[in-house]
């Protein structure tokens, strides 16, 4: 079987892996619908295509890509999340896609802060932008909640998208940001105050 | 990190090598479809269009677990184009295409004995029973090459429904028997 050494990133609930020819009907159905036009869609079933076997292709040719994200126990794909630097990037982003039944349970910032934490470790990177469309507020806030911060300097993509850009390595190793990211997520998988039945007036 | 397909085929011919795209020939990739040599193909288009068409041929390989090989003369490594079997999704039958990027080693005859050999792999090793080429009408020896390997216009086969593919050529290739 054909195949890349994709590495696989594992978190407490998630499994990070490398897309799979299976994985594909997922991707097409958020990539062709309204969901994606934030992200240069909806595409049609032949652009889809081709940028799924781009984001397979973006590892060959860069060394980091775009993990599928799966769940650690039923394996269900909830999403894409990773490092993305096709050309005409001005610099490395940390990107991510949720399917939209697996949204509001953590698992973008879960897989989003796996990904950064092994880019910054293990590929050396220094730092990282998100480029976000400015009316993506669900992508904004998450870069928020990662640290990112609205860099009005640095160059955009087309003019059209917001930079976010990421604490570095420093600022996340230890720091106040950093344990606030890893109770956030905690908090997702094993909420500390879950409501005691119904409020009634 | 180095990222490469593993688990890929070689095909050794007269003169070349036919070999699974890799990451350092994006840059080949690219500056072929930013020329107008590539406008029978969708060029000439913006280094990043042309960027993530090459990401999408080496993709193709993981989806399909086949695809379009790089042809590089025997002894070098250098990419001279891609040849090969060729199915994204939208394609209404699987083709085997081409596309030399190198304009030094145009005349040599080399897109043919790389499709031929591109042919004889999917018809033995994958199995196809039929495969197609989709030319331009323009692209007269992109035409000359599928006639001198046997195929013959199919104008009943449905193009792929793309913009700009109106008045595509279909050209069928001759079946494994016929070959044989």
């Amino acid at each position: 079987m054909t195949e890349l050494a994709i590495p696989v990133l594992e978190t407490e609930r998630l499994i990070l892996r490398g897309p799979e020819p299976e994985d594909y009907p997922d991707f097409k159905a958020t990539f062709t619908s309204y969901r994606a036009r934030f992200m240069g869609g909806p595409l049609n079933a032949y652009e889809s295509w081709m940028l799924y076997a781009a984001e397979i292709g973006h590892w060959a040719i860069r060394g980091f890509g775009m993990w599928m994200i799966r769940d650690r126990v039923t394996d269900q794909t909830y999403g894409m999340a990773g490092g993305w630097k096709p050309a005409k990037w001005p610099e490395a982003e940390i990107a991510w896609v949720i399917w939209p039944g697996a949204e509001g349970r953590g698992i973008a910032l879960e897989a989003t802060n796996a990904a950064r934490r092994y880019f910054y470790r293990e590929c050396g990177w220094e730092g990282a932008v998100s480029y976000i469309d400015p009316k993506n507020l669900a992508s904004i806030r998450l870069a928020e909640r990662l640290g990112a911060k609205l860099d009005k300097a640095a160059a955009g993509i087309d003019g059209s998208d917001a930079v976010y850009r990421h604490p570095g390595p420093a600022a996340l190793d230890g720091t106040q940001l950093a344990h606030g990211i890893e109770m956030e997520i905690r908090h997702y998988a094993d909420p500390l105050f879950r409501p005691k039945g119904w409020a009634l007036d | 990190m180095t990222v490469t397909l593993a688990n890929t085929p070689v095909i050794e011919t007269e003169r070349l090598i036919l070999r699974a795209p890799k990451g350092s020939d994006a840059e080949a990739s690219v500056a072929f479809f930013g020329t107008d040599r590539s406008r029978y193909m969708g060029g000439p288009q913006t280094r990043a269009q042309a960027w993530r068409s090459f990401a999408g041929v080496i993709g193709h390989w993981v989806v399909r677990g086949w695809g379009l090989f790089v042809v590089c003369e025997k002894g070098s490594d250098t990419p001279l184009g891609a040849v090969g079997p060729w199915m994204p999704e939208g394609w209404t039958d699987r083709e085997i295409g081409w596309s030399m990027w190198d304009p030094s080693v145009e005349g040599k005859g080399y897109a043919f004995e790389a499709a031929q050999a591109a042919r004889a792999y999917a018809y033995g090793t994958l199995g196809w029973t039929t495969a197609i080429s989709y030319i331009d009408p323009e692209n007269a020896r992109s035409i000359a090459l599928a006639k001198r390997m046997g195929c013959t216009l199919d104008d009943d086969l449905p193009l792929p429904d793309l913009p700009d593919w109106d008045g595509t050529l279909v050209f069928r290739h001759p079946g494994p028997d016929a070959l044989a």
